[in-house]
């Protein structure tokens, strides 16, 4: 704990302790006036604005946040944060946040209940479902990659299915690399000579770390290149930017592995020790050559046959970014896209080298020895992950989130957990997503009114905001290479302001209102303390310190074993080809495969999405600050390129009208929603363009109520059948002039 | 006597707007009321297209408009290079807000004028204003023109820079790095 005095210039505005937002003046001379003799303490916490997971300081003045700064020994934001950290961070004081368990009354209808009253009623209506030997229609969603307590209580009542946000988000890129690499490698920014991005665009879903790596890589002289339909925050400091035809990045990657091959400019001798399936992949490639990819793509093959030539010259040292959510979420053939990711990067010969690609470091996290539980065989998975003869290629440690009411429809979920979730406005066809509610049981754990909660919970069990929470600690891994392992930990800055709870004191009233004895056995200082142990830090060192960093650094090699190549993989190397597709009836390794739909007449267009830098999703669009930001800068417009516009008469800042037709389930129906537009000459002009933070339809959110438009509203809920994706810009909308 | 300066590199402002939101929070504003904005401006046309993203706010000049028109004194520059604003003496009358040439400054709810304030009080104690100290690109540097070796001294050096609205005499003491510099 640092206490620093202060004799002038502090915070002013709000009352010890009062909860309002904002201070009820703000001029000079009451700033100065509130800058009394008061304390500040800094408070250690991770930022909650994304999953990025930003180190940063909380500081507390009369025992309210005052401001935050970013702790420089994080690799990920290195001492910067973005808007949306404040934004998110004031957050704490908004009024639309939860207050209070609250059971479902009516369609919208809630009324406070007391804790022990939600525990009783959840645990009688659970025990219920799982006395009838149907534990396994118990699912859990969340957001993941936060949170390990929840599957503690699945295990012990036996239900198989913990869900992720991540089929709506990026599962084609985990999937394909797990299968090929078995390890998500990095991007090494740092030491590399050259960048290809496509689909990524780290000034938008942002990452200061990243970003700064990317910005001192360009001042030594690095090259950046950017493949997006759009010109996005990132192609703006880009030496070049390349406006691809959007859907069409594998042809785009195909015609690079052509040139790198047919020109022999690839890494014969890694490909030779280290690769499996080469030979599978050329056949099946052999005459797609970057001429035929520039048909396709609308990038010139002279172009593409440059970029392969520069990637070869600078390689290892060079790399074709792995992508996120912007390259892996949008197409019916999104798995074969990142499949031709990897391949690009191997024949590269960049895996496990500086400058390429590097594993994530981690450090080695100690455990709670806790008592053995006897636990319940599990059945399959209610979701259809991994399951023969539905998705047996989905990773079951992701899970599909976007089918929810069609598994409740079909008996195999009857109680629904949704954690730190909300997809009802971050997965595909919220009218559709909306069916939930039809669960026996749905609890939603939010800290605000979202749309999933007001539409679909039938209790809603608030958590403590981030700022007000211990959670244990993380690695900072991942994502962006960094040498060394490093931890952070959340410390609680704020007293609760409500009455919330901690998820893990949620789980343990559920679980003793269930009668399981004693399946949490610790407090999260017990367990976070377990897990510091072996890297010679405590709860104290963390508390003051901030960040902590391991001294051990990853290695830049190969991993072999007995002189053999010694990935997870089947074959120990890479492999272009994939034997679990095969399996099901697929192909092995990636071809050219056009998307479902496109657009044809003047009035159509392929709908894209993407981030802006002070939105995260949902969660941020009920920010006052950040929606601020927004409204200065007409943020929740649609873009749409010029010569398009003018043929439809649409000028910079009109309303349109756009329409999709959602087909599911043998019903159709057509989303009509109005939208202002800005007129731009940064877009392809085949599509249109929607920031992904708006379109909110909770009304107990009054600062993001029906602002914008939002990319989910027009797409029908599918699922892409190898690694269960979304395929979300498989969407083609009409526009009009007008409303 | 330290003279404070800032200098932008707005080549390498991707538009985040977290100077924005950092600095209300520093000074705990509200959201509609903000003291740096950001111009977006494209140029050409698709797909040889450009875009500039150009962060402004008070320029703290040496020669202030906004100080000259004051009838009451309000606005006061001081030696260490910040405008400032006495409220005691302001009686709201908006000449600076018209006055002002880069239109940074806005009404708070008691009808007085505030823009930047240089984090006067947080700078002598050697500390950034936040919208640097935030900043992910490095598009902002603030320190002491009279330090030969401060960061901003150097690299003032190093670039080519420029002021914005110059021919209008106000001698801005916010500097802009020339394209290519």
């Amino acid at each position: 704990m640092l206490t620093i005095s202060r004799r002038t210039f502090l915070k002013a505005g709000a009352l010890a302790g009062a909860a309002c937002a904002v201070p009820a003046a703000f001029d000079f001379p009451s700033f100065v006036r509130g800058a009394a003799e008061q304390p500040v303490t800094k408070i250690p916490s991770t930022c909650n604005g994304c999953s990025t997971n930003c180190a940063l300081w909380v500081y507390v003045k009369n025992g309210r946040l005052w401001k935050l700064e970013g702790d420089p020994k994080s690799m990920k934001n290195e001492g910067r944060l973005c808007a949306r950290a404040y934004g998110v961070a004031a957050d704490v004081y908004n009024p639309d946040r939860v207050t209070g368990p609250m059971k479902r009354t009516g369609e919208g209808q809630f009324s406070p209940i007391s804790w022990e009253q939600a525990f009783t009623e959840i645990a009688g209506k659970l025990t219920k479902i799982i006395d009838k030997d149907t534990a396994g229609a118990v699912a859990w969603m969340a957001h993941g990659g936060k949170e390990t307590y929840a599957q503690m209580l699945l295990d012990e009542i036996g239900a198989a299915t913990y869900i992720t946000h991540y089929s709506t988000c990026f599962t084609s890129k985990t999937n394909a690399w797990d299968k090929m690499v078995g390890n998500q490698l990095t991007s090494d920014i740092n030491r590399a000579r050259y960048m290809l991005f496509a689909g990524r665009n780290y000034a938008g879903g942002i990452m200061p770390g990243a970003m700064r790596k990317i910005m001192r890589a360009k001042d030594r002289g690095a090259k950046i290149v950017v493949v997006d339909p759009r010109l996005c925050e990132l192609a703006k400091v880009a030496d070049e930017w390349l406006p691809i035809r959007p859907g069409t990045d594998l042809a785009f990657f195909l015609g690079l592995a052509h040139t790198l091959i047919s020109e022999k400019l690839y890494d014969e001798k890694f490909v030779k020790e280290y690769v499996f399936g080469f030979e599978e992949f050329w056949n099946a490639n052999r005459y797609f050559t970057a001429e035929k990819a520039a048909e396709i793509c609308d990038i010139p093959a002279a172009k593409i046959r440059a970029i392969a030539r520069e990637l070869a010259k600078n390689a290892p040292a060079a790399f074709l970014e792995p992508g996120y959510h912007g390259l892996h979420n949008h197409y019916a053939a999104s798995t074969q896209i990142a499949q031709a990711n990897v391949i690009v990067n191997a024949l590269l010969g960049n895996f496990y080298k500086h400058g390429g690609l590097m594993p994530a470091a981690g450090p080695k996290f100690g455990k709670l020895t806790l008592p053995k539980r006897l636990q319940p065989e599990k059945g399959e998975r209610a979701d259809g992950a991994g399951v023969n003869n539905e998705y047996p290629t989905v990773e079951t440690s992701r899970g599909i989130a976007q089918h929810m009411p069609d598994r409740i429809a079909a008996g195999k979920v009857k109680a629904l957990f949704i954690y730190h979730f909300n997809p009802l406005r971050t997965a595909p066809d919220p009218e559709y997503q909306k069916k939930m509610v039809k669960a026996d049981l749905v609890v939603s754990i939010p800290v605000d009114w979202n749309e999933t909660s007001v539409h679909t919970a039938h209790y809603i069990l608030p958590e403590h905001y981030y700022l007000e929470r211990m959670d244990a600690p993380k690695s900072t891994g991942g994502n962006i290479a960094h040498d060394y392992p490093q931890a952070v930990m959340r410390f609680p800055a704020l007293k609760p302001l409500h009455n919330t709870k901690h998820l893990l004191d949620i789980l343990k009233g559920i679980a003793q209102a269930m009668k399981i004895d004693d399946l949490y056995p610790f407090t999260v200082e017990e367990e976070a303390a377990a897990m510091l142990k072996p890297l010679g830090a405590t709860l104290d060192t963390m508390k003051d310190n901030g960040c902590l960093e391991v001294a051990e650094a990853v290695r830049p090699e190969f991993p072999v074993k007995d002189g053999k190549p010694a990935l997870t993989t089947t074959t120990g190397k890479v492999e272009f080809s994939v034997g679990a597709f095969k399996l099901h009836g697929r192909m092995g390794v990636p071809v050219w495969t056009p998307p479902l739909v496109s657009p044809k007449a003047e009035n159509e267009f392929r709908l894209i999405h993407g981030k802006q830098p002070w939105h995260s999703h949902s969660v941020t669009s009920n920010s006052p600050y950040l929606m601020a930001v927004s409204k200065s800068y007409n943020g929740s417009r649609m873009w749409m390129n010029r010569s398009r516009a003018d043929k439809l008469g649409v000028r910079d800042g009109d309303t349109v009208t756009v329409e999709a037709r959602i087909e599911h389930g043998g019903e159709a129906r057509t989303v009509s929603k109005k939208v202002a537009v800005k007129v731009t000459e940064m877009l392809h002009p085949e599509c249109v363009w929607v920031p992904s933070g708006y379109g909110n339809f909770s009304p107990r959110q009054k600062v993001g109520y029906q602002q914008g438009v939002n990319y989910n509203d027009f797409a029908p809920a599918r699922v892409e059948p190898l690694s269960g994706g979304c395929m979300v810009q498989e969407v083609i909308v009409t526009v009009r002039k007008g409303g | 006597m330290a003279h404070y300066a800032m200098l932008i590199d707005a080549a390498r402002c991707t538009g985040c707007a977290a100077c924005r939101v950092a600095c209300q929070m520093q000074w705990q504003l509200p959201p509609e009321v903000f003291f740096n904005r950001l111009e977006f401006r494209e140029s050409g046309k698709y797909p040889d297209v450009k875009q500039e993203i150009v962060p402004v706010q008070c320029m703290h000049c040496d020669n202030p408009p906004c100080a000259t028109v004051c009838p009451t004194k309000a606005t006061y520059k001081r030696a260490d290079g910040l405008v400032l604003i006495d409220h005691d003496k302001c009686i709201g009358c908006k000449y600076c807000v018209v006055a002002c040439p880069y239109d940074v400054r806005q009404m708070n709810d008691r009808g007085i004028p505030e823009k930047c304030r240089f984090c006067a009080g947080f700078i002598e104690k050697g500390e950034q204003p936040p919208c640097v100290s935030t900043c992910m690109n490095d598009v902002r540097v603030f320190g002491d023109l009279d330090d030969p070796n401060s960061e901003i001294s150097k690299k003032m050096k190093e670039k080519p820079v420029y002021q914005l609205a110059a021919e209008k005499g106000t001698k801005p003491r916010v500097f802009y790095v020339k394209r290519g510099g």
